[in-house]
């Protein structure tokens, strides 16, 4: 259906070339390339030039390629199909590919680009980034994604995804534009440096930190699996310590 | 020498006879040597809370040394980088002190912790036990009303505890409690105001909450505990119907020294479970969880598992609202309802249950023996009734994590848990009592016919036929005489017969060799059929 | 209730203790005697004396007991040399709490099991049986307890002397009240007194803040400018008063939503088509403002999905629908999530322009 989709796409913009020669001028080669790719791949839901498809995809213009970089680098997009939100997937994509359609959409429209320079800071020459991260965190993020960084349900099916794989590109694309569900946090609300403290924070602390208390952390979810373990643990191994005394050796 | 040496050896007898001229203590120590226990695994699951209380009083003891009960704020210079410079209450920062800097804190705090949710836990399930074998029966009542009433006091030890290091995830659940005070008709906002000294949460909840944590609740603890273990001791345990056994002895072992070994052995192996788990799983990583803020909240905020049934159903309640249109308008909120009506329904229906069963079974008897489960339906279901209620609550009470994790939608749990609220405890019920009552048939099945053999024998008009093996005397047609019910258990399989039974090996069997029960001819008295009547 | 026989009843004479031929055991059996205990069994677990089984049981328990006190001394020398103060990243001191529980739990399980295999399986087995008692007193024993009581109460002749009962009630029962008023009265605090009644105002009521209107701030204190939320962003906003952001105003966080324009239209639709009129004119443009604290148990209500328009409390999961006035649409919570009038001030900044005209938080009796 979708290979459908995308040959009819094709074959539409194989038959009106002339009109969009113009542009194509002004792209750069890595948009050139980009732009192969999305002709092949997202046209079918987002039309010719991301202009958007009605009921089907939304426009792409002015969403920046940090938004491409979000949504392509953790499969997201191309999306199989329509639902309560879109799945985090392997990615189609290989890096290059994926900086390659971030140019084009860039190109196309503007709009919000990942900023470059390290994303990480260093807590050898900057340590209160850290307990700043963990601040601005608990106030925009814990809502959503849980104190654990580990995501968290929303209204109907939809949910917060886990942040314990997600890269410091990604958390900083997706703090730009917020996709799907999640709000927009602007350079304006959160500074480029206090988007770099919150990603300092989950992966420095959150990702790579291990935790202190134990060999299993019970996956951070808090009472509930606490609850589990102590009757799956601790009352199994007990109650089968008393069929043990009490029984006759 | 030798004369000095003579009354090294005359020195433990002298100060016995001393003690004896003081106290008389010769002969109650000696019936207490002598007290005779009986023996059953799940006799022991009471222990199980007793010894985490222990332990919990110990780890606890720890911790105070160096936990502050105050809400003063303080910015944070610990070791833990990920909070260094913020803005806390001392408690909190007291609660980061001994897991971080103090030496083995961190442990204890698990410890304790673990302690604590095994100590709710194992009370739950030595409940169930009391329950299903109907041992709080006369004349036990006011100790199962006092095991009610430990569980109730256990759930407030437990949230004040959660509730003191004043951290993200308790900080939300204390706002929770001061909106539950707010449901409370007319007093309400009066209840909450005095609690919590003003508005919420002021600067006192902190330290009053301590004080009851740390003296007040555990002291009546203390005190709930050393009457329930004096009247266990008084009464002396229930036992299991048997051979000897019957409603006026108590057969097993004497306390010392094995079965006072054994629980020494088994307080070992409690403790050694819980600082196990102690070190084997986080338990309430505080530090993720950052000083508490009005304004900041995770998903999946959760009270720990035994104040999950009531989170869960807050959860599921709908929004029913009782508006009362006179004068400027009043009304009751509908957490109201499962938060103060239903908690308070679930603690003294409990209470009032032998007293309500009694009266509807007419049964004024004393009751030393215990009911195996199949032999009163009705009891089984009503308590798998509530259990299946207390369980729904409790994984309603964690349904966003489970939507989350098993990508269910979140309404859909909800729904889920208000249609099973209403259905699934009767379906419960049921199936429980079809359970109890195809057990208790076939256990008079085998005692009227025998055991099947497996040998099938076709009859001369072709008919087939299954030989049974009688487990009585059989009468002069070779019919087995039907043998009375006793109570216990009744040998199903050829092999747990006569000479042919197992050797009993471990585990699962209690001392005494249960298959001999029904055959033993001496059991067959009158004194029995108080014990046989079926459930229905 | 009849008893069951069995040997060794009451029939059995008692023995002279003090018989030189006697066994410590018959002594020990006298005692149960006169305790009402019989001992039906007690056999030793092994066939003689050093039976090679009994080797083998005495040697694991003894190897259990050796395990036992080398973990036990593994966890005191852990606690003193193991590198335990704490480090971020993953270091060795993240063992230090596995490592403790380890070494200890299992020493005491290995403790506790050798206990147990010693009681278990070196002991004698026994089987004894002893009689409750469990009968109620004798009746003259109750009678006589209950003329005593009755006998007491006489005494004091309560009933004769009619003034004392009046003198009781009267006199005494202040003592009981004496007792209750401080830890009573101590403790109440009246909700509803003063200017700004805690339960109906927040921070963001200009009384706090000199008669000014209240700005909208971060939690550093910083005011906000429009541009500062981007569309489809939304910012967790506190008065900007002294403290503003402390717990002291915990009824006060607030969230600022900058919606999409065709959202913020059906919004403000709603809020002039209000019932009661509150929310009229409470928007600022394409922004709206909603208190924070969840109307059912007091939580923040903070998870803004952007895209449905929706806001989730993640306790109990109430949730409520930003562009109709936040009214409830799932859930426990029965009333809208309070809307906060919003302006600008000649700076440029947020203000509030009263404060929230629902009362805030979760619902209670007298609440109009």
């Amino acid at each position: 259906m979708i290979a459908a989709l995308a040959l009819a796409g094709g074959v539409y913009t194989a038959f009106t070339p002339g009109a969009f020669a113009e542009d194509n001028v002004q792209l750069s080669a890595a948009a050139q390339e980009g732009k192969a790719l999305f002709d092949n791949s997202c046209i079918s839901c987002h039309g010719r030039d991301g202009q958007g498809v009605e009921d089907r995809g939304p426009s792409l213009i002015g969403v920046g390629s940090a938004s491409v970089e979000f949504q392509v680098s953790t499969g997201r997009m191309p999306m199989t199909r329509q639902e309560a939100q879109a799945e985090q997937k392997k990615p189609q994509f290989d890096e290059d590919q994926t900086k390659q359609i971030a140019q084009y959409i860039q190109e196309l429209g503007g709009g919000p680009e990942i900023p470059e320079g390290p994303l990480v800071d260093n807590l050898e020459t900057n340590p209160e980034s850290l307990a700043r991260g963990g601040e601005l965190f608990r106030i925009n993020c814990t809502s959503c994604h849980g104190f654990g960084g580990g995501g968290g349900a929303l209204s109907s099916g939809k949910f917060a995804p886990s942040l314990h794989d997600a890269t410091a590109e990604q958390i900083y694309a997706a703090m730009l534009t917020g996709p799907q569900n999640m709000p927009v946090f602007g350079d304006n609300q959160l500074t480029p440096d206090e988007k770099r403290s919150i990603i300092t924070y989950i992966t420095q602390q959150l990702q790579q930190d291990k935790d202190p208390g134990g060999l299993f952390n019970l996956g951070r979810y808090g009472p509930s699996t606490e609850g589990v373990a102590i009757f799956l643990v601790g009352i199994v191994l007990l109650v089968f310590t008393s069929l043990w005394i009490a029984g006759k050796s | 020498m030798k004369r000095r040496k003579m009354d090294l050896a005359e020195a433990p007898v002298t100060f016995a006879k001393g003690v004896d001229d003081r106290f008389q203590a010769a002969t109650p120590l000696r019936a207490l040597l002598n007290k005779v226990f009986p023996d059953h695994w799940s006799f022991l699951l009471g222990e199980i809370a007793l010894f985490s209380f222990i332990v919990l009083l110990l780890s606890g003891t720890f911790l105070t040394l160096f936990f502050d009960p105050s809400m003063k704020e303080i910015a944070y210079e610990g070791s833990y980088l990920g909070l260094r410079g913020t803005e806390m209450s001392a408690a909190y920062a007291s609660s980061l002190h001994l897991s971080f800097e103090v030496r083995g804190g961190l442990f204890m705090r698990q410890m304790h912790h673990w302690a604590a949710l095994l100590f709710m836990a194992s009370i739950i399930v030595h409940m169930a036990r009391v329950f299903f074998t109907g041992a709080y029966r006369k004349p036990r009542e006011i100790n199962w009303v006092i095991g009610v009433l430990l569980f109730l006091l256990g759930f407030f030890a437990g949230f004040t505890g959660y509730s003191l290091p004043d951290d993200g995830l308790s900080g939300t659940g204390l706002r929770i409690a001061s909106a539950i005070m707010l449901t409370l008709p007319v007093i309400g906002t009066w209840l909450s105001a005095a609690i919590f000294g003003g508005e919420f949460p002021g600067e006192l909840i902190i330290g009053r909450f301590y004080i009851a944590h740390v003296l007040i609740i555990p002291g009546i603890l203390l005190g709930l505990i050393a009457a329930h273990l004096g009247i266990v001791f008084k009464q002396k345990h229930t036992q299991w119907p048997g051979p000897m056994r019957t409603n006026d002895n108590v057969v097993g072992e004497r306390m010392f020294p094995r079965y006072a070994m054994k629980q020494g052995g088994f307080f070992m192996a409690v403790f050694g479970v819980i600082a196990l788990m102690a070190g084997l799983f986080q338990i309430n990583p505080i530090w993720l969880f950052g000083p508490y803020r009005a304004s900041e909240v995770s998903s999946a905020s959760q009270p720990d598992f035994y104040v999950m049934f009531m989170d869960g159903l807050v959860r599921l309640m709908p929004n029913w609202q009782i508006y009362i249109p006179i004068g400027n308008g009043y009304s009751i909120p509908p957490m109201f309802w499962p938060a103060v009506v239903g908690l308070g329904a679930l603690f003294t229906l409990p209470m009032a249950w032998p007293w309500l069963e009694a009266r509807k079974t007419k049964d004024k008897r004393t009751h030393h023996l215990l009911e195996r489960p199949r032999d009163n339906p009705e009891r089984v279901g009503i308590g798998m009734m509530a259990l299946t209620f207390f369980l729904i609550a409790t994984i309603s009470g964690g349904n966003d994590v489970i939507a989350d994790k098993f990508h269910i939608s979140l309404n859909a749990m909800t729904w889920g848990g208000r249609i099973g609220l209403v259905l699934l405890p009767p379906l419960a019920y049921y199936i429980a009592v079809r359970i109890c009552l195809g057990l208790q048939q076939h256990d008079r099945q085998v005692l009227a016919h025998g055991v099947e053999t497996g040998i099938i024998k076709r009859l001369p008009n072709g008919q087939f036929v299954e030989v049974h093996q009688p487990l009585g005397p059989v009468d002069e047609h070779g019919h087995p005489v039907p043998l009375e019910y006793a109570g216990w258990v009744v040998p199903k399989k050829m092999n747990r017969l006569g000479a042919l039974a197992p050797a009993v090996k471990g585990f699962f069997y209690p001392v005494e060799k249960p298959a001999e029960t029904p055959v033993s001819p001496a059991v067959g008295g009158p004194v029995k059929k108080e014990e046989i009547k079926s459930g229905r | 209730m009849t008893t069951v026989h069995h040997a060794g009843d009451a029939g059995t004479p008692p023995v002279d203790v003090n018989d030189p031929h006697l066994s410590r055991f018959d002594i020990v059996k006298e005692g149960l005697r006169r305790d009402d205990i019989e001992i039906v069994t007690y056999e030793s677990q092994f066939h003689g004396q050093n039976s090679k089984a009994e080797k083998r049981v005495v040697r694991n328990i003894a190897l259990l007991f050796a395990i036992s006190g080398i973990l036990t001394l593994a966890f005191v020398v852990f606690y003193i040399v193991w590198p335990w103060e704490f480090e971020l990243g993953h270091t060795m001191s993240d063992y230090y709490t596995p490592i403790l529980g380890i070494s200890l739990g299992l020493g005491l399980l290995a403790l506790g099991f050798g206990i147990l295999a010693w009681a278990k399986k070196l002991l004698p087995h026994e089987l004894s049986i002893q009689q409750r008692h469990s009968h109620p007193s004798p009746d003259d024993e109750r009678l006589i307890t209950g003329q005593t009581a009755l006998f007491v109460a006489d005494e004091l002749g309560v009933q004769r002397r009619p003034l004392l009962k009046g003198a009781i009630a009267l006199g005494l029962a202040p003592v009981g009240l004496a007792v209750a008023a401080p830890l009573v009265g101590g403790l109440i605090e009246d909700p509803h007194k003063g200017d700004l009644p805690m339960m109906y105002t927040t921070g963001f009521n200009p009384g706090n803040n000199g008669g000014e209107l209240v700005r909208l701030t971060r939690e550093d204190g910083s005011p906000i400018r429009p541009e500062d939320v981007s569309t489809g962003g939304q910012m967790t906003v506190y008065p900007g008063i002294p403290g503003g952001a402390t717990n002291h105003w915990a009824d006060s966080p607030t969230l600022l939503i900058h919606l999409r324009a065709d959202d913020a239209e059906v919004t403000r639709a709603n809020a002039d088509a209000d019932s009661n009129g509150r929310n009229v004119g409470s928007m600022w443009g394409n922004f709206v403002a909603y208190s924070k604290i969840c109307t059912h148990a007091g939580c923040p209500a903070s998870l803004y999905e952007q895209q449905t328009n929706r806001l989730l409390c993640p306790c109990h999961q109430s949730q409520f629908l930003i562009t109709d006035n936040a009214q409830p649409v799932f859930g426990p919570a029965t009333r809208r999530l309070p809307m906060l009038p919003l302006t600008v001030d000649e700076e440029g900044f947020f203000v509030a322009a009263s404060d929230f005209k629902d009362t805030v938080g979760p619902d209670f009796w007298e609440r109009p």
